[in-house]
């Protein structure tokens, strides 16, 4: 998704200053006193780390088989470690723990270190660690596939973007996503068309009557129901969206997959709302016959959210 | 048609919709990077580069914004040029050594 740079720069703005002061300006206080901060980290890190090599160079993982990171799953606000349990990504499940800077926490894991294949299992262990942490807590949830070399960094990733995470928190404090995709079934909705379109029942009937070319009365046809379809099923999702509106805090339309499907919406929801909305969903499946609906959930809220983080060089 | 929820992991569809470019998402390169770079100790370091929330309520089909995939976010634009003018480069090469051996042909029966 390419982003307007009205909006990074925006973003940038909102980012912890000294980062900022310090790649752009490095002789201001400020700068001056993050790298202070900095070398201590570097220090530290230096008497804790034992066994992996460090160095001012680049190292590839894939010249180090066996090493470890730590695996991302989403970043929530907890002050005090919690553990998860052995839940995490890989053959062997790790223990899920968090890594802390002030009252953020990262949920990671350990992992190898290496590009991690998104895998039918890699997958589904990314989301179950999510929807475990989301029982108790409101979490920001990582895309797929984020590894760190060591602890540290990720302390470093979330002093970094501490500001855009804290902001984004409270934003989806107590919120979760529901995914609701809407099927229709295209034979099915076409008869419905053809009864109820007097246009083109008549030409359904004129075509079926076969006097003469039907070439264009079948040209005709097929756009008159295409467009009928189109207009109807628009007019369903503007019903169903409006149905949904007083029980949902926001709502996201994404581009329906495929040809049967009509809307692929996410919506954000109070907990507290949450049986509400559960209820408005089902007594609108259960009027609309010809339709299917695919509810799930809750989700981390996915759609809501939208960090991008990129690396730079000092 | 009545309804019921399924929890999110039960369908790998929907899952892989939202864990791929969705939530915090870092560059594809820096992602593999990660894994290499020490960001302590080469004081490469994470940057917001933007930050938003979605907390309005859509109207209607086609009036919200889709969310996209990043097709060609992974290749930076410079990388793309640069293998682009070698490409060139070589299409140059391979014609020229193809006109020097239709010369050579032609002129080897005379």
């Amino acid at each position: 998704m390419s982003r307007p740079s009205s909006s990074v720069r925006r973003g940038a703005g909102r980012a912890a200053p000294p980062v900022k002061n310090m790649s752009k300006s490095p002789s201001t206080k400020a700068a001056r006193s993050n790298g202070a901060a900095r070398r201590r980290v570097e220090s530290r890190t230096g008497a804790e780390k034992k066994t992996a090599p460090s160095g001012p160079h680049i190292e590839h993982a894939a010249t180090l088989p066996g090493s470890r990171g730590k695996y991302v799953y989403c970043i929530i606000e907890a002050p005090l470690p919690l553990k998860f349990g052995p839940i995490g990504i890989g053959a062997d499940p790790s223990d899920v723990h968090t890594v802390h800077f002030r009252n953020l926490a990262a949920v990671v894991s350990d992992a190898p270190l290496e590009v991690l294949d998104s895998t039918r299992a890699h997958v589904l262990a990314h989301e179950r660690v999510n929807e475990t942490v989301m029982r108790e807590h409101t979490v920001i949830p990582m895309s797929f596939g984020t590894i760190f070399k060591t602890r540290e960094d990720i302390v470093e990733l979330l002093r970094s973007a501490a500001e855009a995470f804290g902001d984004v928190l409270d934003k989806m404090q107590n919120k979760l996503e529901f995914g609701l995709k809407i099927l229709r079934d295209r034979q099915q909705a076409i008869r419905e068309v053809e009864v109820d379109d007097e246009d083109i029942s008549r030409l359904k009937q004129e075509i079926s009557g076969q006097k003469g070319a039907t070439y264009f009365a079948r040209m005709q046809y097929g756009r008159l129901v295409d467009a009928a379809l189109e207009s109807r099923s628009e007019r369903y999702v503007a019903q169903i969206l409006d149905e949904l509106r007083d029980v949902s805090v926001a709502s996201r339309i994404n581009k329906p997959i495929g040809d049967t499907m009509i809307m692929n919406a996410a919506f954000l929801i109070s907990r507290d709302r949450e049986s509400a909305f559960d209820a408005r969903v089902k007594s609108i499946a259960s009027r609309f016959d010809t339709l299917t609906f695919k509810y799930t959930g809750p989700w981390p809220p996915y759609n809501f959210v939208n960090i991008r983080l990129k690396l730079e060089r000092a | 048609m009545p309804v019921e929820r399924s929890a999110g992991g039960t369908s790998l569809i929907d899952v892989l919709d939202r864990v791929l470019d969705k939530g915090i998402v870092i560059d594809a390169w820096v992602r593999a990077s990660l894994v290499g770079i020490d960001l302590v100790t080469v004081e490469a370091r994470i940057v917001v580069a933007s930050s938003d929330t979605y907390l309005k309520y859509s109207e209607a089909v086609g009036q919200a914004a889709t969310v996209s995939r990043p097709a060609v976010e992974s290749k930076q634009y410079e990388e793309v040029l640069a293998e682009n003018a070698a490409l060139r480069a070589q299409l140059t090469r391979g014609a020229a050594a193809r006109r020097a051996v239709r010369r050579r042909r032609t002129r080897a029966p005379s």
